[in-house]
């Protein structure tokens, strides 16, 4: 089965992802054993985003990992267990609140694929970038 | 918009809560006036110049005074650092912020030659004669974010972390080479030296915050000149925008020693300008800080301090800004050095009220509150984009949360000390 | 008429007044006041000190069947007295408001004033005293009826009655003491001549001591006062008080105590004991008080208990303390109540409550708050100011023969520590209301009487023998008697009143 960074790559609509985790030199992590739940924003949200905090963000290896490590939590997380909860806490530390069940709602994003599994974890899509705080 | 708003959410009951539906519309805490705009934009150029000082005394101090036993020259800052260009304005800068250049503000380095006075003197008598820019008031504010220890949770850890005591321990025993007397007390003493260093960390922290704000204040400025802010929500989008584009900008803390730069904060330690440097500084320098001595006398016993730190409401959005010319209260020192670079047209505005020229100081003052009024709610904003909603989302529980946030927001604000409905009227000033 | 010209130059001015227009008023106003004032100092460097007789003195028949003539002279206190006149009448024009009403009326009638008050001062003769004495209610009571605040017209009826009284007293005493005493006419070297009983003397001066009581005030005949100087606007309310109260305390040292010195001795310790009583009494209302004006009031007729204790004395130091207490509580109150009017004018309030951390460098009134303080300063004897020396004379004096009523005394001015204290920690500290502090600005006008006033007051704390010299030889012929040789008792006064001849 492929690897989290597998699936993201292989799949279109993930491309601004792919090329975050690896300007923040994630790749390997993401590849290791795991088992991590990742949130993935796909292009369109981190479209949102100012263009500006993209760019300043990829000159910064480092604070982008954070923001990045902020969509993964570790361990299996499928919806169906993450219904049973109201808060992880991520790989950055801070805590994700989940504030809806029914549809999926990871803190201020809204889960638009579920489930997605890989070789060593999870993936959820999601239409927003979260953010810390 | 506001008619969507009030046809999906009942009005909001909170005492606030016209701000609240102001800020609901996409609006400031502040009333949309052109005269608000015009003080707002004239202030935020008045300290804009000074804070080109004090972010590169602060650097300055952070990276070259570091430990200096008797640092009686912290504020004689090197031409180097008055020549170091701004990581957002200039021609070299990566993501430009303002047009201008990256040095020191031309009207700054006027004044740090004549001073108020207008006479060129050596500068240890502009200095000895309080005629410059009051870096005292930096350095309070920066005592303020080091204090607050509960608002900067990740900072902090770090400043006890192995990786921090190492790197300082390394810089320590460099910076002393040879001075066999200091390195005894530093043996006998580490944590003395550690919490300097520490506190020193603190003033590159704030350094690296206001470098951001300096030109962001000067481009709002030239804008305004242009004729391109319409409303004061415009200026507020302006800061929301400049808070988002610069948010991931590392917060690091290095130290030169000799040719040689030790890394006490690397860049890849991760700190964020947002997270590390912005939101403590809000928290600490506009709602906290501490009680200034001199103005007031307080009875601790008595309840008169509250008994948590996290209580304290001394910032500048509850601040009684008429003890302003008392001597030495960072307030009086933050005006005093934004009053040598007021635009014209706020020097005319101030001489048509109060007592025109002879209370300026309380003029501005006030200009001052409002304005901060104004980037407080270019801050929530920000925070109800990043972790909240759109404004205009259709989905009602959204916008009960986003309702929620600004009305959480807004409860801060109920206490008596809070001038948010003063600032409602233009006869406060 | 180095004399004459001291009562005419004001009067001059006056006219002058009617030749301006109203907004020239207060500068012509200005020059009629402050020509008399150059003329006083010009009077200092002329003055002997070392003669102890009335120099410069001018006669002239009026009235000889009334024994009235036109007599003038100056003693060392007489010429302290008209220095203070001139000198608060200047202050006073300054302080006046410049877009008072009818100001050419108003500065006229400032200077009538003045000019008649500078002649009792210099009046050689009773019954030319007692004229100017009483004249001089008139344009005060005009000048208190138009000009004046709430109440005026009751205040002005008040004081009228009450002065009228008092006048009537002492005319009842001056009679006497031309009938008795058997004078040819009023001037005071004939009335000082006489050869009046011990019992007569006594008698005497209980009409004269009540009559200038009022015009002092003692307690408890002080009533018309604090009504009086409430309503009387800001320069009207300094000539009153830092003059006009001098008055009194002129009139017993003159006719009291020099003309009727056996019967002095004898009254002496009642004076002091309704002094102390006065002092003690007045401030503890002074502490009670919550209007800024009133507090001051009664603070002025605390420290003219002073002034009667160190007369009552009667010896050299406590005379001298007593003359260089009348014009230290001029100076001082003068300083008040200017102060208290510029703080009304700006703040629109007089009561404590209003009034908060006025000391606000920039917002507040941080000129007129510093004049407060050391104005109370002052008032509450702090050493190196004026008050502290006049006082301190006065008690070191009057211990030797009034202990109790010096002590009692000595509490008084912990007391004036209180009540100004309470005073400046409501108006000036504290923490400026954020709400109502839009105040207007302090023009340098406003400021310059306080100046002025402030050098003088610092000036002769730190000198007061500038202030003490001139009185000396005053006091040398005076003091004529020690009253404390004399042991009279209760029993004796009583004997005496029924006309027991056996002392």
């Amino acid at each position: 089965m492929a690897t989290i960074v597998d699936i993201a790559v292989n799949n279109p609509g993930f491309e601004t992802l792919v090329a975050a985790v690896k300007a923040a030199n994630l790749v390997e992590t993401l590849q290791g054993e795991g088992p991590f739940t990742v949130f993935a924003p796909n292009d369109d949200a981190f479209a949102k985003l100012p263009p500006n905090t993209v760019n300043n963000l990829v000159q910064n290896p480092p604070q982008l990992g954070r923001i990045l490590c902020y969509h993964v939590v570790s361990g299996r997380w499928d919806s169906a267990s993450l219904a049973q909860l109201s808060e992880l806490t991520s790989v950055e530390g801070s805590p994700i609140p989940i504030r809806s069940h029914e549809p999926l709602e990871i803190k201020n994003a809204s889960v638009i694929a579920a489930d997605i599994e890989a070789s060593n974890g999870i993936i959820h899509v999601i239409d927003n970038v979260i953010l810390m705080g | 918009m506001s008619t969507t708003i009030t046809a999906t959410l009942p009005p909001s009951s909170h005492v606030h809560a016209d701000v609240i539906h102001r800020l609901e519309a996409g609006g400031s805490m502040l009333p949309d006036t052109p005269e608000n705009l015009m003080q707002v934009i004239g202030i935020y150029k008045a300290y804009a110049v000074p804070m080109d000082f004090y972010w590169r005394d602060l650097l300055y101090i952070a990276e070259r005074v570091f430990l200096k036993p008797l640092p009686l020259f912290k504020y004689f800052i090197s031409k180097e650092y008055l020549d170091r260009h701004n990581t957002y304005s200039g021609d070299q800068s990566p993501l430009r912020v303002w047009r201008g250049g990256g040095e020191a503000h031309p009207e700054l380095l006027e004044f740090m030659a004549k001073g108020e006075s207008g006479r060129k003197r050596p500068r240890l008598l502009h200095h000895l004669g309080h005629d410059r820019i009051n870096m005292e008031f930096a350095e309070a504010c920066m005592r303020a974010m080091f204090w607050h220890v509960d608002i900067n949770p990740k900072f902090n850890a770090y400043l006890y972390s192995d990786a921090y005591k190492a790197a300082a321990d390394k810089a320590i025993k460099a910076y002393f080479k040879g001075n066999w007397a200091v390195l005894g007390l530093y043996k006998l003493f580490p944590d003395m030296f550690m919490e300097q260093v520490r506190q020193l960390s603190y003033y590159a922290n704030l350094g690296l915050f206001w470098e951001v704000m300096a030109p962001v204040f000067f481009e709002m400025s030239d804008i305004y000149d242009e004729g391109g802010f319409a409303t004061v929500s415009d200026a507020m989008d302006f800061l929301v925008n400049g808070i988002f584009a610069v948010a991931g900008r590392p917060i690091y803390h290095h130290v030169y020693i000799g040719d040689e730069c030790f890394e006490i904060i690397p860049k890849s330690a991760g700190m964020t300008w947002l997270y590390e440097a912005a939101l403590p500084y809000v928290e600490a320098v506009f709602y906290r800080t501490t009680p200034f001595r001199g103005t007031k006398s307080y009875d601790a016993q008595a309840q008169q301090v509250p008994g948590e730190q996290s209580d304290f409401h001394y910032g500048i959005l509850y601040a009684d800004v008429f003890p302003v010319g008392s001597a030495g209260i960072p307030p009086t020192l933050l005006m005093q050095d934004m009053l040598h670079f007021l635009p014209p047209y706020l020097q005319e505005y101030y001489q048509e009220y109060c007592r025109g020229e002879d209370d300026q100081l309380i003029q501005l003052g006030i200009t001052f509150q409002r304005s901060m009024y104004n980037v407080t709610s270019a801050v929530i904003q920000a925070l109800r984009a990043a972790l909240y909603y759109p404004l205009d989302d259709p989905n009602p529980q959204h916008r009960q949360a986003n309702r929620r946030f600004f009305e959480e927001q807004m409860d801060r604000l109920t206490r008596s000390e809070a001038r948010l409905q003063d600032i409602q009227t233009a006869d406060y000033r | 008429m180095m004399l004459t010209l001291l009562m005419g130059l004001p009067l001059l001015g006056a006219l002058a007044l009617l030749l301006f227009p109203p907004a020239k008023a207060k500068l012509v106003a200005l020059w009629g006041a402050g020509i008399p004032l150059l003329w006083t100092l010009w009077l200092f460097s002329q003055f002997d000190i070392s003669n102890s007789q009335f120099q410069w003195s001018e006669a002239g028949a009026w009235l000889p069947v009334l024994g009235l003539n036109y007599e003038l002279g100056m003693d060392g206190l007489g010429l302290l007295m008209v220095a203070l006149n001139t000198l608060l009448t200047w202050i006073a024009i300054y302080s006046a408001r410049s877009e008072i009403e009818r100001p050419r009326l108003f500065y006229s009638l400032m200077l009538i004033t003045s000019s008649v008050i500078s002649g009792s001062f210099i009046a050689q003769n009773f019954l030319l005293f007692f004229l100017f004495y009483e004249a001089c209610l008139i344009p005060l009571y005009l000048l208190i009826n138009i000009w004046g605040g709430e109440k005026r017209s009751y205040a002005a009826t008040k004081f009228l009655i009450y002065t009228a009284i008092s006048g009537a007293l002492i005319l009842i005493s001056g009679f006497g003491l031309l009938w008795l005493g058997g004078a040819e006419d009023f001037s005071y070297a004939a009335l000082a001549d006489n050869s009046l009983s011990l019992k007569w003397q006594v008698l005497l001066l209980v009409p004269l001591a009540i009559g200038f009581g009022i015009k002092v005030p003692m307690v408890p005949l002080h009533t018309w006062l604090p009504d009086t100087y409430v309503a009387a606007s800001t320069p009207v309310a300094i000539l009153l008080g830092g003059v006009l109260a001098k008055l009194g305390t002129y009139g017993l040292l003159r006719f009291g105590l020099s003309l009727l010195p056996d019967g002095w001795a004898v009254v002496a310790p009642w004076i002091a004991t309704w002094a102390a009583i006065t002092i003690i009494y007045c401030a503890f209302l002074a502490i009670v008080q919550q209007d800024l004006k009133r507090m001051v009031a009664y603070s002025s007729v605390s420290h003219m208990g002073y002034v009667l204790l160190g007369s009552a004395a009667g010896n050299n130091l406590s005379l001298s303390g007593c003359i260089a207490q009348m014009m230290a509580h001029g100076l001082v109150l003068a300083i008040l109540f200017h102060l208290v009017g510029v703080i009304e004018a700006k703040v629109g309030s007089r009561d404590l409550d209003q009034l908060n951390g006025l000391m606000n460098p920039v917002r507040g009134l941080p000129f007129v708050s510093a004049m407060l303080v050391l104005g109370a300063m002052a008032s509450a004897g702090i050493p190196g100011l004026v008050n502290f020396a006049a006082e301190f004379a006065v008690f070191q004096g009057s211990y030797r023969v009034f202990p109790l009523q010096t002590l009692v005394g000595i509490v008084g001015t912990g007391l004036t520590a209180v009540y100004f204290v309470i005073l400046l920690n409501r108006t000036c500290f504290g923490r400026l209301d954020s709400k109502r502090a839009y105040f207007p600005k302090v023009s340098f006008n406003e400021k310059a009487p306080a100046l002025v006033l402030a050098v003088l007051i610092v000036v002769l704390g730190v000198q007061p023998n500038w202030l003490m010299r001139w009185s000396e030889p005053t006091e040398v012929k005076t003091v004529v008697i020690v009253p404390g040789e004399h042991n009279v008792s209760l029993r004796d006064i009583g004997g005496l009143l029924l006309g027991d001849s056996s002392l």
